[in-house]
């Protein structure tokens, strides 16, 4: 056998699905520091991040820009936000861009993949991949159900993608508990985007 | 795209499929733990999670809580077997870990069903666990062993079961003990309602044995054992050890730790005789002695 003359189908999926998911990613930053990741949640310039990325007591932080992954530097103005979902829609002046592939948080099965990229620890694009701890019906927590994943998240990863295998976006990283990674799901986002922001 | 959409496809039919005989067990306060229903009415579970022996609760994976009997406990493997009132549920699909390589992919499920994934990282031969019981295989994994896990299946890729994860055997690794210890024990615990081990009641040290004593005992390696401490009336002291003696082989292996000796006699069942070859007095001596049955400590 010719061992190692080719990567195993497996590698090139995964590297195209990543490829994909980091352009539809950004970093969001505020005051000129990277405060976490975003979604291009449609081509037209939404934005979908957490709550928590770009607002603490107020309700954004002032000067709040999104960097594209081919490096474009966007002024964002707030949308909508809603500290409860942990949600926050940000535009920015912009057409045609690489919007994610929305899934469906809903179908998602215990132990399939998962993969996230976000922006920890100031490494641009980092991706890490796990599988689905437990459907979102499951969870404990009040409030929003969130999707379970066993995945290492780290900071930098909050606002940014979950996403499954074939790269459609199912939540919207939110935080991390135990070892576990919570993400809101993408049924949910879509809804408080198509309240906040209709077509 | 297809590879990566069809592995994840496997993997969450796998949990699915693992997930129809994984069990809620309710023996201990506030967090449950998962079982595995090895066989129709019998599940097994991490013993360390058995807080209680009566008023156990077990749910299927579609059902409510029921009212589960306490069939025995094997400390020294971390495993308990229940008995549930529903016979007709098809029990897991019990795989054979010994076809596991490091490196190949494994799921732990628990109840829910949850999922955590990785490799197996490390087998090897048969070990002895801290708690003091055989275990067949050495299987680690590298996988999360969120709370709760304890006493849930290690699932390969095709769904089969292949091991019992529990965060009772090692602090620092993820362990799982490997199906035909599972079910050596859960046939032990289903005929006796315990594992006996065998046992010999002494107290014993290493000592170096002087070349003048290894020639006279043939069979005698560079350090023998010594009687520090006899249990009256136990199977040592029943068969005429005397403290003082220097162990040098058992059955003619070699006796140089004293962990050697639970090593050698473990897998003889109680009321067999083993050869003990000692040394007494400057003198070789022989004796058999009739292994019993190590006094329960527990609850």
């Amino acid at each position: 056998m010719d061992v190692g003359a080719r990567p195993h189908p497996l590698t090139s999926d995964l590297a195209d699905v990543v490829g994909r998911l980091r352009e539809n990613t950004v970093e969001m930053r505020s005051r000129g520091r990277a405060s976490g990741s975003g979604i291009i949640w449609r081509a037209d310039g939404l934005i979908a991040t957490s709550a928590h990325v770009v607002a603490d007591a107020e309700p954004v932080r002032p000067g709040a820009q999104v960097v594209l992954a081919d490096g474009r530097r966007l002024p964002a103005t707030l949308v909508a936000w809603d500290r409860k979902l942990d949600l926050a829609l940000l535009r920015v002046e912009a057409r045609d861009l690489p919007a994610a592939l929305i899934g469906d948080s809903d179908r998602l099965r215990a132990g399939e993949l998962v993969l996230a990229v976000g922006h920890p620890f100031g490494l641009i694009g980092a991706v890490v991949t796990g599988v689905v701890h437990a459907a979102p019906a499951l969870g404990r927590h009040a409030g929003p159900r969130w999707v379970q994943a066993d995945l290492r998240l780290a900071p930098g990863n909050s606002g940014g993608p979950m996403a499954d295998a074939g790269g459609r976006v199912v939540g919207v990283n939110a935080m991390i508990v135990g070892r576990l990674a919570l993400a809101v799901p993408s049924r949910v986002v879509e809804a408080f985007a198509m309240r906040c922001a209709p077509r | 795209m297809q590879t990566l959409l069809s592995l994840s496809n496997d993997l969450a039919s796998a949990v699915e499929r693992a997930a129809r005989a994984v069990v809620t067990v309710h023996a201990r306060p506030r967090l449950p733990s998962t079982g595995v229903l090895w066989r129709p009415g019998i599940v097994v579970t991490a013993e360390h999670t058995v807080r209680v022996d009566e008023e156990i609760r077990v749910a299927l994976s579609d059902g409510p809580a029921a009212p589960a009997t306490l069939v025995g406990r094997d400390p020294g493997t971390d495993l308990a077997v229940l008995r549930i009132g529903e016979s007709d549920r098809l029990a897991a699909e019990i795989g054979d870990s010994a076809e596991l390589k490091v490196g190949n992919l494994v799921l732990a499920v628990g109840y829910g069903p949850r999922a955590s994934w990785g490799v197996v990282s490390a087998v090897g031969g048969a070990w002895r666990t801290w708690r003091g019981g055989e275990v067949d295989r050495l299987l680690r994994v590298d996988l999360v062993l969120y709370p709760g896990f304890s006493g849930g299946p290690l699932v390969d890729a095709s769904g089969k079961v292949a091991g019992l994860v529990t965060s009772g055997l090692s602090r620092q690794l993820e362990l799982a003990v490997p199906t035909s210890t599972v079910t050596r024990v859960v046939e032990e615990l289903l005929a006796t309602g315990r594992v006996s081990r065998g046992y010999l009641g002494v107290g014993l040290q290493s000592v170096a044995l002087p070349e003048a004593l290894r020639r006279l005992a043939p069979g005698a390696g560079t350090r023998g054992l010594i009687v520090v401490s006899i249990e009256a009336d136990g199977p040592a002291a029943r068969a005429g050890l005397m403290l003082g003696d220097v162990l040098v082989a058992l059955e003619g292996t070699p006796l140089h730790d004293p962990g050697d000796v639970p090593a050698a006699i473990a897998g003889r069942r109680v009321g067999t005789t083993v050869t003990v070859s000692l040394v007494r007095g400057g003198a070789p001596l022989d004796l058999t002695v009739t292994l019993g049955e190590r006094p329960s400590r527990r609850r």
